[in-house]
C-alpha cells in the first residue's frame, strides 16, 4: 500500500498512521562450539533481524483491523511501537495525533492495551482493587468510573470473581478482567495483542462480542492480533497481513479469499462406502459413506463434480461449504515461506 | 510565577493522593488475612534485628568497638536500620531493586501508565505498613543510643538528621539504579550483579570504618559508598568529625550519586526504546 498524505491528529478521521516504518533488532549469535564461543567473545557475531521493513498503513476512526501474520512476522513489534514501548529505527509513527514515545503521558491516557500473555492486574489483590488503582492513576472522575465499572461488570460477567484475588482467577476470568481494566478509562483506541490465547469458546465469544458492541456504539477503534483467523474474520472488517516485516495484504477478508482461490469443500453421502474418484477435486476425508473433497470453484463447477459422482454411485445427500479462513491463511503462509537458499542469501547480504 | 506555584502545588497534591492510595492498598493487603499479616510482621522484625544483631553482640562483649562506645553503636545501628526501613517503606514492589523490573520486562507496565516515570517511581512502591517493621527497631535503637549519650538536640539537628537519612537512602537507591541499569543490556546477569552490589552496601553499612587505610576508606566512601550509608553521617551528626561542614557531605554525595544514577538509567531507557524487552516474567511484579 503506498502511503497516503494524511496526518493523524487528535480529532481527525485517521487515528493510526504508520509511514515507511523500519524496525531492526540486533541479535548476538551464540555457538555450541568452544572455539567459536571464545572467538565470539572478542568478535561478536551479530545478526540483524529486520522486524519491520517499510510498513505503511492507516487506520480510520471506528475501524476494527485484524493484524495477522506468521510467528515472527512483526505483529507484536508493531503493537509495541503503537503503544509507546518501542521506537522505530526509521519512519513515522503517529496515533491519535501523538508521537507515542515523545508524548507518552498524554497519549497512553487515551489508549487501551491488552497483551494476552501479560497481566496489568495486581496479583495479590482482588480485581476490584486493580480497578480502583486504575481510577486513581488514570484520574478518572468518580461518577464516570462508577458508571463504566458497573457496565463492564455486567457485560463481561465479572461479578462472580470481582472480589477474588487476581492470582486465583482462571485464564478466561483473568482475560475478561484484563479487558475490562483496559476499557475502564473509555479509550478511543484499543490494541489487543493475542487477547484470546488459551480461552474457551464462551469466553472468547463474550470478549469479542463486547469489543464489537463498543466499536458499534462508541466508535472504538481496534487493532487486534491473533492466530485464530475465524475469530478475526468474525470481528474485523479489514485484515492487514504482514510477512517478513512487510505489509503483504491490506483489505477485506472476502478479497483475501479471492486472492488465493475460491477454495470450497464438497461433502457427499453415497449409497456405498467407496469414495467416487472426482477429477478436479481432492479427496481429503472418507468416513463410512460420507466423503469430503477439496476443490477450487473458480476452476471447476460443482455441477460437473456431481455429474462425475453420479456416474459412479448413487448420491444420497450433498453439502458444500467454503474453505475455512484458517486454511486460506495457512495456504498464504505456505506460499510466503522462502526457500532455505534464499534466506541464506538474504542473511549473507 | 503564580502558574508555576500552582503547577507545583498540583504535583504535590497528586503525589500525596497516590501515596494515600498505595498506603491503602498496603493496608488492605495486610489486614485481609490476619494470620499472614502476623507472620509477615514477625519475619520482617526478625530480618531487621538479624541484620544488626552480630555487631550488637560483639559490641556488648567488648563494651564498644574501637573508639565507638556502646551508645554510639546503638545510634549507628539504629541509623542504618532506619535507612533500610525508609527504602522498604517508599520503594517496595522491587522499585529499589530496579534490575528485577527492567530485566523481567516489567518496565512495559510502567510505560503504559499516563504519568511521568519519576512520579511512578516515587509513589508506586509506597508501603508504609509493610515497611513499619524495618522502621520500629531502627527508631528504638537510635533513641536508646541518643538517650544513653545524653546529648541535647535542637530542632535544627533533627532537621539535619532527616536530611541525612534521606540522603543515605538516596545513595543506596542510586547505587542500586547504577548497577540495575545494566539490566537494560544484560537482563539476566544484571539481576545477579545488581543484587550482589546491593547486598554489599546492605551488609557492610553497620560497621564503623575508623582506622581503615586511605585507599580502602576512600573506596568505601566513593566507589562502593558503604561509609555514606550510616558511618559517616552518624559521625557528623554526633559531632565526631572535626569539621562542622561534614554534616553536608552525605547530602551532597547523594545529589552527585543521584545524578550518575539518572544518567545511567536514562541512557538505558533510551536503549530500551530501541531494543525493548526480550524477556518477560510476572514474578516480582506487583506482588
Amino acid at each position: 500500500m503506498p502511503p497516503q498524505v494524511h496526518n493523524a491528529t487528535a480529532h481527525s478521521d485517521i487515528v493510526v498512521e504508520l509511514q515507511d516504518v523500519h524496525k531492526v533488532f540486533r541479535q548476538r549469535q551464540r555457538s555450541s562450539k568452544l572455539s567459536e564461543t571464545i572467538r565470539h567473545m572478542f568478535k561478536p557475531r551479530i545478526r540483524e533481524v529486520r522486524a519491520l521493513q517499510g510498513v505503511s498503513m492507516q487506520i480510520r476512526r471506528g475501524e476494527i483491523v485484524a493484524y495477522a501474520g506468521p510467528n515472527g512476522a512483526g505483529k507484536s513489534t508493531t503493537i509495541k511501537l503503537l503503544s509507546g514501548l518501542l521506537a522505530p529505527n526509521a519512519g513515522r509513527v503517529r496515533a491519535l495525533g501523538f508521537d507515542p514515545i515523545n508524548e507518552r503521558v498524554q497519549y497512553v491516557k487515551r489508549i487501551g492495551v491488552v497483551f494476552g500473555q501479560r497481566s496489568e492486574l495486581w496479583y495479590d489483590h482482588p480485581v476490584a482493587a486493580s480497578y480502583e488503582w486504575k481510577r486513581v492513576v488514570w484520574d478518572i472522575p468518580q461518577d464516570r468510573f462508577a458508571r463504566t465499572q458497573k457496565r463492564l461488570i455486567e457485560v463481561l460477567g465479572l461479578e462472580e470473581f470481582f472480589h477474588s484475588l487476581a492470582r486465583e482467577l482462571s485464564l478466561g476470568q483473568r482475560m475478561r478482567a484484563e479487558l475490562g481494566l483496559a476499557l475502564l478509562h473509555e479509550p478511543e483506541l484499543l490494541f489487543l495483542d493475542e487477547p484470546t490465547i488459551g480461552l474457551d469458546v464462551l469466553s472468547k465469544r463474550m470478549m469479542l462480542d463486547f469489543v464489537k458492541e463498543l466499536n458499534r456504539k462508541q466508535q472504538l477503534t481496534v487493532m487486534i492480533t491473533s492466530h485464530d483467523m475465524a475469530e478475526l474474520e468474525q470481528l474485523a472488517g479489514r485484515m492487514v497481513m504482514i510477512d517478513h516485516g512487510k505489509v503483504a495484504f491490506d483489505g477485506p477478508f472476502e478479497q483475501l479469499r479471492q486472492t488465493m482461490s475460491d477454495g470450497r469443500r464438497l461433502i457427499i453421502e453415497t449409497s456405498d462406502e467407496t469414495a467416487p474418484s472426482l477429477e478436479g477435486a481432492e479427496l481429503i476425508e472418507s468416513q463410512a459413506r460420507r466423503h469430503e473433497y477439496r476443490f477450487d470453484a473458480s476452476q471447476i463447477k460443482i455441477v460437473d463434480l456431481l455429474n462425475q459422482a453420479a456416474k459412479q454411485t448413487s448420491i444420497i445427500d450433498v453439502e458444500t461449504v467454503r474453505a475455512p479462513i484458517d486454511e486460506v491463511i495457512a495456504n498464504i503462509y505456505q506460499s510466503w515461506r522462502k526457500p532455505k537458499e534464499v534466506l541464506e542469501l538474504e542473511e549473507a547480504l | 510565577m503564580a502558574a508555576k506555584l500552582n503547577s507545583m502545588w498540583r504535583t504535590l497534591k497528586r503525589i500525596w493522593q497516590l501515596w494515600m492510595f498505595y498506603a491503602k492498598l498496603d493496608l488492605l493487603l495486610l489486614i485481609s488475612d490476619v494470620r499472614l499479616a502476623l507472620i509477615y510482621f514477625s519475619s520482617e522484625l526478625l530480618t531487621s534485628i538479624g541484620s544488626v544483631i552480630g555487631l550488637l553482640l560483639l559490641a556488648q562483649r567488648f563494651d564498644g568497638i574501637g573508639t565507638w562506645t556502646l551508645n554510639h553503636l546503638y545510634v549507628l545501628l539504629g541509623y542504618s536500620t532506619l535507612v533500610l526501613g525508609i527504602l522498604n517503606t517508599f520503594f517496595n514492589y522491587n522499585l529499589s531493586l530496579i534490575s528485577r523490573r527492567i530485566g523481567r520486562g516489567q518496565l512495559d507496565h510502567v510505560l503504559v501508565q499516563p504519568q511521568p516515570l519519576w512520579m511512578i517511581f516515587i509513589t508506586e512502591g509506597f508501603a508504609p505498613l509493610s515497611g513499619l517493621m524495618g522502621l520500629i527497631p531502627g527508631i528504638l535503637l537510635f533513641a536508646w543510643g541518643l538517650i544513653g549519650l545524653g546529648v541535647s538536640l535542637d530542632l535544627g539537628w533533627w532537621a539535619l538528621l532527616v536530611l541525612n537519612l534521606f540522603a543515605s537512602g538516596t545513595i543506596m537507591m542510586s547505587f542500586n539504579y547504577i548497577w540495575g541499569s545494566l539490566a537494560f543490556v544484560a537482563p539476566r546477569s544484571s539481576e545477579e550483579i545488581s543484587s550482589s552490589a546491593s547486598r554489599l552496601l546492605d551488609q557492610l553499612k553497620v560497621y564503623p570504618l575508623d582506622g581503615l587505610g586511605g585507599l580502602l576508606l576512600g573506596s568505601l566512601m566513593t566507589v562502593a559508598p558503604v561509609g555514606l550509608v550510616a558511618w559517616y553521617p552518624v559521625r557528623a551528626l554526633l559531632g565526631l568529625n572535626s569539621s562542622a561542614w561534614s554534616i553536608w557531605i552525605t547530602p551532597l554525595a547523594a545529589l552527585f550519586m543521584l545524578g550518575i544514577a539518572l544518567f545511567c538509567f536514562l541512557k538505558g531507557l533510551g536503549y530500551y526504546a530501541t531494543t525493548g524487552s526480550q524477556r518477560y516474567s510476572s514474578l516480582g511484579h506487583r506482588s
